[in-house]
């Protein structure tokens, strides 16, 4: 009588385009990390399309307690990073100079 | 070879025609009736997860057949739902290869499928696929040169399939190793049956539809085979012996005849009406 | 500081009242545990068990489009089985419970399968039946489901929703073709209709409330009853059989504006408690096919653990 075969799990992570990050879509049950892959892509790209599947065996996964929820807590007053704490004062000060304040896209764009 | 553009211009050389159609039968005939016998897997697949990704295999054999039965319709066969579900077992080009059954029993009833003939098959039909679709990409019949292109790409996730199954039970112990060894020797005696163009052979060379000879697509494929076999130390069973029939001539055992029943058996009582 | 099992009860019911989520990793009641194992393994081995009344029309498919449309389909449903059994397991591991362990519990009885899938399929059109009217009853079912306690059953249920999306289309398609079709098509399609109504009443269970039902109620699990379903069900599908010209084999079915309710005539229930015994018609014969190629494929799944050869 054989032992029952124990397989492992395998998190699966999808990447859409090149210009995405890799995102989660589910787990799989698999021997070695190259059948996970395989089974990956029919069991959760059977619809979409992709450019890059990720598996990640569960057990390697480190992760924050749901139970600690203080883990996420911050000061909900962060105004110095964002940028509409600045917009209203500076380009009231630009103004003078007969210019307005410069948004990122103003800068990247060619 | 000068390239034929499309099926009006195919249509208009009758002997051109002729070769194309009859090369089409068996591309088309091939894939539906082993799509068929996959999808007989449905819910029997050793692994869940496994299930899941053969589906999608049987399903893109379905879609290749479909789609060779759609350029038949062009050139002026018939109505595709007829050519795939009524033409009768003398009529079908399939290799005898891909009508065996999956194994005792049927799909309904005490289904003793192999899963280790289902690889094996399908590893060596997927190899010669790929030599075909190879020379069809150079087809003088324009329409299939440009769908074969795509078809290859389809075929990469075949191949990745069965090599990594390949691999895996051929390095998994006595028993799958066996169950392996046992699977290609049930594919051995049928597989010479793929590498024939049929009655027909010299005109579709000729005329640039396929441009090869029957022994040209055995040896590319016994060269990839042994490749396949050779990477994962399995030994190669010997050349393959002379298929015991033509299905390329319409030569047939019963279970074509059972798989076409089965498969026919709605669309039969209606052929006219809308499903 | 560490808190008695009640106190960690208390503090998990009073999270529930909440509204909160609950996630694998969290500590969670036996009792909440054990209960979810039961319902989720029983929702996931349903859907595999779900594909064989379809599977046996896919070689019989009428067309290739409707060939390869079946296929898929199918396909999704072993595909829901997954998801929804990847759940289960995870939540079962700490029972000591493998994929294997869940599985084989559908052989011994102890866990049981929709009675919707111990029903034969005799025709094609049983078969448009299932897509149309039997998928269309568990996305009613599915859809009630989308805000569970259980987080990650929640979220795998919406994906597993947004596929049903294409199987009710895939149902309707086959459906209307035969409504609009021959004599023969249509009397086929209404022939369906009639077997099926009774496993599509029985399909969301008795109207009284179990104490199983009651306890994944409790724990917001779920929250809507079985009756509650029915009546949803009924709503949304059976003016859309009668614009068909089709009826329901219940000549006293009707609305009842006083009760808003749909009154209809109670189906057996001695025959939905035969079916929970696997005595149903084709109870045996669909275990068989899982049981038969589970046992057949034992040295798969073997060599696909085996230890790799360095």
């Amino acid at each position: 009588m054989l032992d029952k075969p124990v397989f492992s799990i395998y998190e699966v992570f999808m990447q859409k385009d090149q210009m995405s990050p890799h995102v989660h879509v589910g787990s799989v049950d698999a021997g070695t990390p190259e059948d996970a892959l395989l089974l990956a892509r029919e069991n959760f790209l059977r619809r979409d399309e992709a450019v890059s599947l990720w598996v990640v065996r569960q057990d390697a996964i480190h992760a924050t307690p749901y139970s600690d929820p203080d883990w996420f807590a911050h000061p909900a007053e962060k105004a110095y990073r964002m940028t509409q704490s600045y917009a209203r004062e500076n380009n009231d000060r630009w103004r003078k100079y007969k210019k307005r304040m410069l948004t990122l896209d103003d800068v990247v764009k060619d | 070879m000068a390239a034929v553009e499309n099926a009006a211009a195919a249509l208009a050389a009758p002997e051109y025609r002729n070769a194309l159609v009859s090369l089409l039968y068996q591309f088309a005939d091939d894939e539906l009736v082993l799509g068929h016998r996959d999808s007989e897997w449905l819910g029997l697949g050793p692994h869940i997860e496994e299930d899941i990704a053969f589906a999608s295999i049987a399903q893109d054999e379905v879609g290749h057949a479909a789609l060779a039965f759609r350029f038949l319709e062009e050139l002026g066969e018939g109505k595709v739902d007829d050519l795939a579900f009524l033409r009768p077992a003398a009529d079908r080009r399939n290799a005898g290869l891909l009508e065996v059954p999956n194994g005792e029993g049927t799909y309904r009833v005490e289904p003793r499928f192999d899963w280790a003939f289902a690889l094996a098959r399908h590893l060596a039909y997927d190899l010669f696929d790929r030599v075909r679709l190879e020379l069809l990409t150079r087809s003088s019949y324009q329409p299939l040169a440009q769908v074969a292109v795509k078809m290859q790409r389809e075929e990469h996730y075949h191949l990745l399939h069965h090599r990594t199954w390949l691999r895996k039970l051929s390095h998994a112990g006595s028993e799958a190793r066996e169950r392996l060894e046992q699977g290609l020797a049930r594919v051995w005696p049928e597989v010479d049956g793929l590498f024939t163009l049929g009655p027909t052979a010299t005109a579709i060379a000729a005329q640039g539809i396929l441009p090869a000879t029957g022994a040209a697509l055995r040896a590319a494929w016994a060269e990839q085979m042994a490749t396949e076999l050779g990477a994962v130390d399995l030994p190669w069973p010997g050349d393959p012996p002379p298929a015991p029939r033509d299905g390329r001539a319409g030569e047939h055992t019963p279970a074509l005849g059972s798989l076409l029943d089965v498969m026919s058996e709605v669309y039969r009582t209606a052929p006219e009406a809308r499903w | 500081m560490s808190m008695t099992y009640a106190e960690q009860t208390t503090e998990f019911m009073a999270r529930i009242e909440a509204g909160e989520k609950i996630e694998a990793s969290d500590w969670m009641p036996d009792e909440y545990r054990i209960a979810l194992v039961r319902f989720i393994q029983m929702h996931a081995l349903s859907e595999i068990m779900g594909a064989y009344p379809e599977k046996e029309w896919v070689p019989r498919a009428p067309t290739l489009a409707r060939k390869l449309s079946l296929m898929s389909k199918v396909q999704d449903e072993m595909g829901h089985g997954q998801l929804i059994l990847r759940i289960a397991e995870d939540l079962a591991a700490p029972l000591g419970k493998s994929r294997e362990d869940l599985i084989e519990e559908l052989f011994t009885g102890q866990c049981k399968f929709h009675n919707v899938f111990h029903m034969p399929a005799p025709t094609w059109a049983d078969c448009g039946v299932i897509g149309w009217l039997v998928d269309g009853a568990a996305v009613v079912s599915q859809g009630a489901l989308l805000d569970s306690s259980y987080a990650p059953y929640a979220r795998v249920l919406k994906r597993v929703c947004a596929e049903e999306g294409f199987h009710i289309q895939h149902g309707e398609s086959i459906c209307l073709a035969l409504a609009e079709g021959t004599p023969e098509q249509r009397q086929s399609l209404q022939d369906a209709i009639n077997r099926w109504w009774e496993a599509l009443l029985h399909f969301f269970g008795p109207k009284e409330v179990s104490n199983s039902a009651n306890i994944l109620l409790k724990y917001r699990f779920r929250v809507k009853t079985n009756e509650e379903l029915r009546q949803k069900f009924f709503t949304k599908y059976i003016t859309r059989v009668n614009a068909l010209g089709l009826t329901v084999p219940d000549p006293n079915f009707h609305w009842d504006e006083a009760t808003q309710l749909w009154i209809y005539a109670d189906p057996d229930w001695s025959r939905l408690k035969a079916i929970t015994r696997n005595e149903g018609p084709m109870s045996r014969e669909r275990l068989r096919l899982r049981q038969l190629s589970y046992e057949q494929a034992a040295w798969v799944r073997q060599a696909l653990t085996a230890p790799v050869a360095v």
